[in-house]
């Protein structure tokens, strides 16, 4: 198993899927992700060096960090194809297990060059689940999310040439931020792990994929960028602060959006907020703490993306205004629902809780209090959003009538093994624990955390209930809500198309001014042909300009010798 | 149609009733355990009496009502972008 990288299994298999029948697919599909998982037990350590133009490209590498992220990208991909078990046609099957492979096999290169080929193909294979939605919509914001993935690798290519040239070496290990290669490198994973102002294409792309491509893309993507942070950047203190706004600022918009899903990918945005600051911490417990958080929200995020998906799939829209009071007749979507909820919420006995800690307590350890608070006042956010707005507006609020039932059965075993997993972690964290990178002796269940977080989360309840009996809560609208998008959306075109028409005006006149010089000169030349001062009329053009280069001659070798 | 929705928005009203007063319940069962238990936080400001109840409310609070007031700035029709018919 160690002659071949992880994930690379998949990623053939992919290729070969349309050629299985439908019937097989998903089994070979799990199969294919069975095989792969079973390498990881066998692979640690580093295989498969090969020495390339003087360069050493390490294809594999396994160890303690690589080694969660891993695990958790399988199970989310089996998760990915059991949800999307009822879709009959091979295309979005091999686009999502191939971005699956593409994101395994990213995070155990050794090298900066095979990172860029495989961050490159996680864009290339994941751009499909959008572009399956089948809208102009969804063709125009992945052409957006590819530009922007894309543009992330080209920076990361960049940055390793600058990192060879510096250090003769292209290994990709801890570096210190200061110099080209480092800031090129660190924008690269900026760009997928969703930094401020960097953020747009999430909110932008995620929301306009199909139902079971967003479960897909929530998941690998932007864990691919903290794995890459946590190995590349650990202890850098921006990323507190860059963290730390992530956490905030995305907890206003989601509170306005009105598409579900949507709201779901500003909470993605806060989530790994959380990540970013645990590794800008960089401490043991801070590093543990950002891989636990990334592993249980792989799951419940996929859980929240797939109930929603699910509620897509039955009723047709995913808008809060135009949802509502679906809890009977999507009573099992609406438990899970509940549960990723409660689980992002980050209640005690839920997966969250037992992640959030280890961050949480690191960032104590450090003793930066605004930022605790920062984290405190975005977990209240996230209760908001997450916990309460998804499943309110969804199931509950006010009755929208739609007439409608249970999601297939693929999607409510997917969602049921997800909801069996945020609980079964949470209650028992030991397992989670073990695999962490470094070795954990922390205990989540005491009585400060416990109390402390329920006193939050209990009366940020009680608050959202107050604000709906005085009518204070602000209603479903629908809407677009501006973001970082913004700005290459709406004000680029419009400032760039102007600077341009001018630009190309200009560039007009001045081939115009170029054809009417050419136009003279042969009319010039035309007259001096056919009606000379003395001598012969010339035959035609090309004569003339014989005679005239001739006679350019004759003056430069006069002028030379003499 | 007609029928189903009041039905439903009764049902709702019920079990928002039962929420709350289990919500309230676990409330008042939370501040009677702070008395008792001896909680400290991270920060020394989190050892003060109810201080995550207090944040969590007012943050929750605060974060609608700048929602509320962000809408004004950056909430625009769903055919902003022009880019023809919406989805649904």
């Amino acid at each position: 198993m160690t002659s071949l990288p992880p994930g690379l299994l998949m990623i053939i298999v992919a290729a070969l899927l349309p050629f299985v029948p439908h019937m097989a697919r998903q089994i070979v599909m799990l199969a294919a992700i069975a095989l792969s998982a079973y390498g990881l037990v066998l692979g640690a350590g580093t295989h498969l060096v090969w020495d390339v133009l003087g360069f050493e490209l390490v294809l594999y590498r396994a160890d303690a960090l690589s080694f969660p992220f891993a695990v958790i990208f399988h199970i989310a991909a089996a998760l990915n194809v059991i949800y999307s078990w009822h879709d009959k046609h091979w295309s979005q099957h091999c686009a999502a297990l191939s971005y699956a492979g593409a994101a395994i096999a990213a995070l155990h290169a050794g090298d900066l060059i095979t990172l860029f080929i495989w961050w490159e193909a996680t864009a290339v294979t994941s751009v499909f689940l959008i572009l399956a939605a089948g809208t102009i919509t969804a063709r125009r914001a992945a052409m957006r999310y590819l530009i922007f993935q894309v543009l992330s690798g080209v920076l990361l290519l960049a940055g390793a040439a600058f990192y060879a040239a510096n250090t003769g070496s292209i290994a990709f290990t801890k570096m210190t931020l200061g110099d080209t290669a480092s800031w090129l490198i660190f924008i690269a994973f900026g760009i997928k792990a969703a930094f401020p102002l960097l953020n747009g294409w999430l909110q932008d792309a995620y929301p306009e994929a199909t139902v079971t491509g967003t479960v897909a893309l929530s998941a690998f993507t932007t864990k691919l960028a903290i794995y890459a942070l946590a190995r590349g950047f650990a202890g850098t203190e921006y990323l507190i602060w860059i963290g730390a706004a992530m956490t905030a600022l995305p907890v206003f918009f989601a509170v306005i959006e009105n598409d579900l899903r949507r709201v779901l990918a500003f909470s993605l945005n806060n989530q790994l907020g959380f990540m970013v600051v645990a590794v800008g911490i960089g401490s043991e417990l801070a590093l543990n703490g950002a891989v636990a958080h990334a592993f249980v929200h792989i799951i419940y995020k996929a859980l929240l993306f797939m109930s929603m998906g699910a509620v897509l799939h039955q009723v047709g829209t995913i808008k809060a205004s135009a949802l509502g009071g679906l809890y009977r007749q999507m009573p099992f979507t609406m438990v899970c629902c509940i549960i990723g909820a409660m689980s992002i919420s980050a209640f005690p006995l839920f997966s969250g809780f037992v992640a959030k800690s280890l961050t949480m307590s690191a960032l104590g350890d450090t003793g930066i209090v605004w930022a605790y608070l920062v984290l405190l006042f975005a977990s209240a956010g996230v209760l908001e959003h997450s916990g309460i707005k998804i499943p309110y507006f969804a199931f509950f609020a006010h009755p929208s009538g739609h007439q409608t039932g249970e999601a297939p059965i693929g999607m409510r075993v997917a969602m049921g093994i997800a909801a069996l997993l945020c609980v079964g972690i949470g209650v028992f964290p030991a397992p989670l624990y073990a695999i962490l990178p470094y070795a954990v002796d922390y205990h989540p269940y005491d009585v400060s955390h416990v109390t402390g977080q329920l006193q939050l989360l209990i009366f940020a309840m009680l608050a959202f209930i107050f604000l709906i009996r005085m009518k204070w809560y602000p209603p479903e609208i629908p809407s677009v809500v501006l973001n970082s998008d913004w700005f290459y959306r709406w004000l680029a075109p419009r400032v760039g198309r102007p600077l341009l028409g001018a630009v190309m005006g200009v560039w007009a006149v001045f081939l115009r001014m170029l054809v009417w010089y050419r136009d003279m000169g042969w009319a010039v030349l035309d007259r001096v042909m056919h009606a000379p001062i003395s001598g012969p009329t010339v035959p035609g053009r090309a004569v003339m300009v014989q005679a005239l280069l001739l006679s350019l001659l004759l003056v430069l070798g006069y002028l030379l010798l003499g | 149609m007609t029928e189903k929705p009041t039905q439903k928005t009764a049902d709702m009203q019920k079990m928002g009733r039962i929420f709350t007063k289990a919500l309230l319940a676990i409330a008042v069962i939370l501040a009677i355990l702070e008395v008792f238990l001896h909680r400290h936080g991270v920060a020394a400001i989190e050892d003060s009496f109810m201080f995550p109840a207090i944040f969590g409310f007012f943050a929750f609070v605060f974060i609608v009502q700048v929602g509320k007031w962000l809408r004004r700035m950056i909430m625009r029709p769903e055919d902003y972008y022009e880019e023809g018919a919406s989805d649904d």
